[in-house]
């Protein structure tokens, strides 16, 4: 009882919010391009190049918010490029991905390199983090104000961004237009409205989402770049949004647990066990999860089984299933 | 009275290809105006230009008595033309009102206004008799709703004069006949309907004028009631065609294939076929009717091997082959027809020899040891194409420059000479002209009198009653029941194709 009272309480769910955000960002931009009918295999290298030019304007500008704007900026730029090789030039969804998923990480590890001489990380110089929201008020809240207050702004943004997207799938001609354009495009063309266009939007909106979740690895709690900062996590949204088809709310759910496995593997280690097993953890719920989407569907092949057994021992069928049965007789 | 819509001297070509030869076409307001022709007549290229989703190489184009350039579908709809085409292309996770409303949504601000949307789709439904739920789920509503849901939105854009291209194709006779109600409600309203088809039935119980095209041109106009349907068919084929229920000797044979309670699921997982039991005899053909996707593709597939059935089984001369390789099945004495000919019947990109190769590269005289013996295979195939009236240049043409119909021969000229004793073969005239179709049942019936057994899948009642001892009807993945060929209504099909019984006892009589 005492382990689970130190596993499980309030640190551990700020905690579990906080890890979540960065991939629910860039979860949720993927939803764009999910619902637009794009694998988009590339978020992975638009979150790094997010992170690394976050941390680069934050420094030359000596802002975290025009940090941020970089960040997006480099993004998009590679949604752009993504998007341009996927929609205008019909390239391969997944080549293209993986190549600029490898340029990311090689271009932020020279440009690191260039720029700072280093190899690894970018530690200070002066990059300047995005400072905590303080919800005044929040202190009197006891436990809900600790749960609610003190995050990054991008934590904000990210949590806010799910109930926006849903009423943007629902009620806006943009939201309704990439559904049709990703469900049934020639239903699309046929009225008039351009796919390409509708599936360059998507990707970009992708791109400014996975931009501001680097932004939030490299400004939010930590104020550093590493190189391969983003570890996998565009890699954990691509697997999410095939899961969850890009709706919302599902994508939340498939955060939260991500991002709950990820902050347990953090408190796991606190209890001393040894750090390489204990972050495996996220992946080995991620299995278990798919584990379990697919075992869902077996109780169907089990239902219809019993039921043509049921038929075999009835001596009469019922009269719709019976009837091709009894003009053997 | 005046014209809704005159083509003069359309021509359209696709390379050297010439789809429209210099077509007119008048048709008058008010009226509804039937075009058929056999397939590759240009019926639909014409009114892929009418519409504006071809640009035609010649002729002049008046709407309403005003000539107009129609540079694309907008032009079209902007001139009142509206369009239902043969695939529907509606969204399946939308409501009704949105799909109605896609790309001219009602609302401000980039939000669209949901109720405003419902309210008018409402309203459209009431106005022309096209009764729909506004906010259900197109995915999960049938086929004829579905064309309904086409129609709408052609209306919701204003359309005056509306084009239905083979709606008929994928309804019962009972919702083709509502379909009709609705045509005839558009014109007492001072519409204009043009209708493509190749069933006649339809063109002399609906249309007011026919027009008849063969081989790109126009044959003629006429007032349906001056015309039989004899008179339409030497105009579509340029000689006369029996279509009448084919004569023959009452088959006596053993049982050579048959089914017990066999069940299969289809590819998203849900079964498609439940359960269903039957016989075929030597020197019969047994029909299986049915509205598209009712289970009759799967069951075909689990026949000829190409899809686990997950229950019961089925035998060939008493051999059970239910878990047996596709190749067994052939060697069993099975010859398979596919419904969809350019996927599983013929490799596009090869000879017409290659194409009547496949499946005996390993037998002699075909092939010596692993060597393919491409003399003999050309010699053979030169002529079991003059046999099966394939019209190509020679053995060595690729199967891609074929027409549907001399395609569809090639498969069963493979097929057919395997010496099988059980045909398994689906929709075998679909797409194929009226000519090739003639042939194509002559074939069927000689392989009946030689004494094979024959089970005939196919969605064209006509076919089944002209062919079929025996027709079965598949509905939602069950035999709703069984009619004997010989006397059948479309009425009875049609009512058990929508899975209603017409008794409790129906099935047992046979």
């Amino acid at each position: 009882m005492e382990v689970l009272e130190r596993l499980i309480n309030v640190a551990m769910l700020v905690a579990t919010i906080r890890t979540t955000a960065p991939i629910l960002l860039v979860a949720l931009g993927g939803s764009f391009t999910t619902k637009a009918g794009i694998f988009n295999i590339g978020l992975e290298g638009q979150m790094l190049v997010g992170a690394f030019f976050a941390v680069i304007g934050s420094i030359f500008t000596g802002s975290a918010w025009l940090g941020v704007l970089c960040g997006v900026t480099a993004a998009v730029t590679f949604a752009l490029i993504f998007v341009v090789l996927v929609v205008s030039f019909r390239a391969n969804e997944v080549v293209v991905g993986l190549a600029l998923n490898i340029l990311a990480g090689g271009m932020t590890i020279s440009l690191m390199k260039a720029i700072f001489g280093t190899r690894g990380s970018i530690v200070g110089h002066g990059i300047v983090g995005l400072k905590p929201v303080h919800i005044p008020g929040a202190s009197d809240l006891g436990v809900f104000g600790q749960l609610v207050s003190g995050y990054t702004p991008l934590v904000y943004v990210a949590f806010a961004m799910v109930p926006i997207l849903i009423v943007f799938y629902q009620r806006t001609r943009l939201g309704l237009h990439i559904r049709v354009v990703g469900e049934k495009p020639e239903a699309a063309e046929a009225q008039g409205l351009s796919i390409t266009r509708i599936r360059y939007i998507a990707s970009l909106l992708c791109g400014v989402l996975a931009g501001l979740a680097g932004a939030h690895l490299s400004l939010g709690y930590i104020t550093m770049f590493t190189e391969n900062m983003s570890s996998g996590r565009g890699f954990m949204a691509v697997a999410i949004l095939i899961f969850s088809n890009g709706d919302p709310l599902k994508v939340l759910a498939g955060c939260l647990l991500f991002g709950f496995s990820d902050a347990l593997a953090l408190r796991l280690q606190t209890f001393g066990f040894p750090s390489y097993l204990v972050l495996t953890v996220p992946y080995l719920v991620a299995l278990a999860a798919l584990f379990a989407l697919a075992y869902r569907s077996r109780p169907r092949i089990v239902r219809e089984t019993v039921d043509s057994m049921k038929r075999l021992m009835r001596i009469e069928g019922p009269p719709d299933a019976g009837a091709g049965r009894r003009n053997e007789s | 009275m005046s014209h809704a819509v005159e083509l003069r001297g359309i021509v359209k070509r696709f390379g050297t290809f010439v789809a429209n030869d210099c077509v007119d076409l008048v048709v008058k307001a008010g009226e509804i105006h039937a075009i058929v022709g056999e397939n590759g007549a240009g019926k639909t290229t014409l009114m892929n230009v009418l519409f504006g989703l071809l640009q035609p190489d010649g002729g002049e184009i008046l709407i309403d008595g005003k000539p107009i350039v129609v540079a694309n579908p907008r032009a079209a709809i902007a001139a009142g033309l509206g369009m239902v085409h043969q695939h529907f292309k509606l969204v399946p996770s939308l409501t009704v009102a949105e799909n109605v409303f896609l790309g001219m949504e009602r609302g401000r601000a980039g939000f669209v206004d949901h109720k405003a949307q419902i309210a008018e789709t409402e309203r459209l439904s009431r106005d022309f008799g096209l009764k729909v739920d506004p906010t259900e789920q197109v995915g999960l509503l049938s086929v004829g709703i579905e064309q309904r849901i086409e129609i709408l939105k052609v209306l919701a854009r204003g359309a005056r004069i509306i084009i239905l291209d083979e709606p008929t194709a994928v309804l019962t006779p009972q919702e083709s006949r509502e379909l009709f109600q609705t045509l005839r409600g558009f014109v007492a309203q001072g519409m204009t309907v043009i209708f493509i088809t190749h069933h006649l039935e339809e063109v002399m119980a609906v249309s007011d004028t026919v027009t008849v095209l063969r081989l790109g041109r126009k044959v003629d106009t006429r007032p349906t009631a001056d015309v039989t349907k004899n008179d339409l068919v030497q105009m579509m084929v340029g000689r006369s065609v029996s279509f009448d229920r084919r004569q023959r000797e009452p088959s006596t044979g053993g049982t050579v294939l048959s089914v017990k309670d066999l069940w299969c699921r289809d590819d998203r997982g849900l079964p498609a076929v439940r359960g269903v039991s039957f016989d075929v005899r030597a020197g019969e053909v047994v029909g299986i009717a049915g509205v598209a996707g009712n289970g009759q593709t799967e069951l075909a597939e689990v026949l000829s091997g190409l899809r686990p059935a997950s229950h019961g089984t089925f035998r060939i001369h008493g051999e059970d082959l239910t878990a047996a390789s596709p190749r067994r099945i052939r060697d069993t004495g099975v010859a398979h027809v596919p419904g969809d000919r350019v996927v599983r019947g013929v490799d596009r990109q090869s000879s017409i020899a290659a194409n009547i190769l496949m499946g005996r590269q390993d037998t002699p005289p075909w092939a010596r040891g692993s060597l393919i013996d491409w003399a003999v295979v050309r010699e053979r195939s030169s002529e079991m194409m003059e046999r099966f009236d394939v019209r190509a240049s020679g053995p060595d043409a690729l199967v891609k420059s074929l027409s549907g119909g001399n395609m569809q021969k090639v498969v069963l000229a493979r097929e057919f000479s395997h010496d099988a004793d059980f045909l398994l073969v689906d929709q075998p005239t679909r797409g194929v002209d009226i000519g090739a179709t003639e042939s194509i049942h002559n074939e069927i019936m000689r392989q009946r009198a030689d004494g094979r057994a024959i089970l005939l899948i196919s969605v064209q009642l006509d076919e089944l009653i002209a062919l079929a001892d025996r027709i079965l009807v598949m509905f939602n993945g069950l035999i709703m029941g069984e009619l004997p060929g010989d006397s059948v209504s479309e009425e009875a099909l049609g009512l058990l194709m929508a899975g209603v019984q017409t008794g409790p006892d129906r099935a047992a009589v046979a």
